[in-house]
């Protein structure tokens, strides 16, 4: 395998753009990324695109194909992966393994997404042998629930209080007023937080990502193609892909086994736990790290699964400002999905272009001090999670 | 005359001893499913050999949540919408199910919880039929 390094990044702001297509965002995304890089479009060798075309029966989202034509139809191959929400972390480990096994040089990854409006909605199918219908035609129990459920658990496990869940989505919006390329970039205090709807007891709106448009790219390369391009590349020291175990607690249908112990999201620890493997660190070697925030529950729940700080810890680290940029576990230094809302198939690669940012020092007022090693890591519909570990 | 009538066909039933979900269980590993299976899909056991089971009617509430916003489709349920809890049971039979809290007041409810398998409406169809579903009351 060879050293593989992120050398050039780039992001369409995230927001609603109705009069700008999915492709237009990527062709601003990847115009950065390559201008970042200090490449041109021609020396590209290959696309790996977070896709969530073919997926799930739905009509929206990118097709890598159409960025390459967009761009210039050169010839090159594009792969199209798709993963739900882990797409964008799919793209970039397929990207990552393609330069890796010395198939090419130069991979772009991107992601990008014009979300329809409204929470996201689950597979679409019509038919009573799909699990989705049937958790929905007969409990009807939509994505949010799935977090709430899980939420009320940590509550009555750790004595989680609403306040506490207020506290996270405050401190998403300290950091995300400081990224330009956020879309929600106001402070709300506590109040605001609980005062806003409740969506799923005990998720509050405020507590939930919204859907957005956005896009993100990286420019990804061998290192000898790196240390001619750049003085200062970023490597990435690990990229992993899971799907959750049998034994997962989480029914993502109606039913499974009661399990043994609390193994929920199993595919997240998995894929982060092989990440560090890859890069030979312990989980506590991180200096900050970019989780799926979809709801504020994950930002106390997954540190403490993958081994970030001890069961129970979260709450007192947040209390603290310990996950600001600033702390001992900086979560979330970009403002998270609560501030920039979800593009799905972008938000991998967007997870990129912030650890690049950091790890370069070039992250402004949201910069976390001496960062060295940074993890990143998405979930996606079906049982899919994904991890990269970026490092300088 | 209206009729109630199981949102789905084939998955729950009433029986002499309380309601009853359908499911499967391996007889080699013991996994229990629902709803039905044709393989045992545990990635430990070495010999599928599935068999028709019935889960229930005893379990407690592993968590819950209220439903604030109707569901999109196809989810059912009546106009006005009124929020319903929801719930993840672990019945004593080892099935962890999701499924409606058969609950008044969800303030009511409790993680660790006692609860019993219960049919109940979800909704009415357009001709007045009650559209049944299973669900969850505090025992």
């Amino acid at each position: 395998m060879r050293d593989v390094a992120v050398v050039g990044v780039g992001m369409h702001p995230f927001g609603k753009f109705a009069d700008r297509s999915v492709t237009d965002l990527c062709h601003t995304a990847v115009t950065a990324a390559l201008a970042d890089a200090g490449i041109g479009w021609r020396d590209v060798d290959a696309v790996a695109a977070a896709s969530s075309r073919f997926s799930g029966g739905k009509g929206w989202g990118l097709n890598g194909n159409d960025v390459v034509e967009d761009m210039g139809s050169t010839g090159i191959p594009v792969y199209n992966m798709s993963a739900g929400c882990a797409a964008g972390g799919n793209a970039f480990n397929v990207g990552y393994s393609l330069v890796a096994g010395g198939m090419y040089d130069t991979v772009l990854v991107v992601g990008g997404e014009k979300m329809p409006k409204g929470f996201i909605q689950t597979s679409g199918v019509e038919e009573e042998t799909d699990p989705e219908f049937l958790r929905q035609r007969c409990v009807g129990m939509p994505g949010p629930a799935f977090w709430a459920l899980l939420c009320r658990r940590r509550m009555a496990e750790f004595g989680t209080t609403e306040e506490q869940l207020a506290g996270i989505a405050v401190k998403a919006h300290q950091i995300g007023k400081h990224n330009d390329n956020a879309r929600f970039r106001q402070e709300f205090s506590v109040a605001d937080v609980l005062g806003s709807n409740m969506v799923s007891d005990p998720l509050r709106l405020y507590e939930i990502c919204p859907v957005s448009d956005g896009a993100a790219a990286a420019v990804i390369c061998s290192a000898d193609k790196a240390r001619a391009l750049t003085s200062s590349p970023v490597w990435v020291a690990g990229s992993a892909v899971a799907t959750m175990r049998f034994d997962d607690g989480l029914p993502r249908g109606l039913a499974g086994v009661v399990p043994d112990g609390p193994t929920h999201h199993s595919e997240a620890a998995l894929a982060v736990g092989k990440a560090l493997d890859q890069a030979g660190a312990e989980p506590t070697d991180v200096d900050f790290v970019e989780l799926q925030d979809n709801t504020v529950y994950y930002e106390l729940a997954f540190p403490e699964d993958w081994g970030l700080c001890k069961p129970g810890e979260a709450e007192h680290l947040l209390a603290a400002g310990e996950t600001m940029p600033t702390g001992s576990l900086p979560i979330n230094p970009s403002g998270g999905f609560l501030c920039f809302g979800e593009a799905t198939t972008a938000m991998g690669v967007f997870q990129v272009a912030e650890l690049t940012w950091q790890l370069r020092g070039q992250a402004g007022a949201r910069q976390v001090p001496g960062a060295a090693l940074g993890l990143a890591q998405t979930l996606g519909l079906g049982g899919n999670a994904t991890a990269v570990v970026l490092k300088k | 005359m209206t009729t109630p009538t199981p949102v789905v066909e084939g998955l729950f039933a009433d029986t002499d001893g309380g309601a009853r979900l359908y499911g499967s269980r391996c007889a080699n590993c013991s996994v229990p499913y629902f709803p039905r299976t044709d393989t045992c899909r545990n990635p430990d056991c070495d010999d599928s050999r599935i068999g028709d089971a019935e889960f229930g009617p005893t379990g407690r509430l592993w968590s819950y949540s209220v439903q604030n916003y109707p569901s999109p489709p196809p989810a059912v349920y009546d106009e006005p919408y009124v929020p319903y809890a929801l719930g993840v049971v672990d019945l004593d039979d080892g099935l962890r199910v999701v499924g409606r809290m058969d609950v008044d007041d969800p303030a009511a409810l409790e993680v660790g919880g006692a609860v019993e398998l219960v049919l109940a409406p979800l909704s009415h169809d357009d001709d007045g039929n009650e559209l049944i579903s299973w669900m969850f009351r505090p025992a």
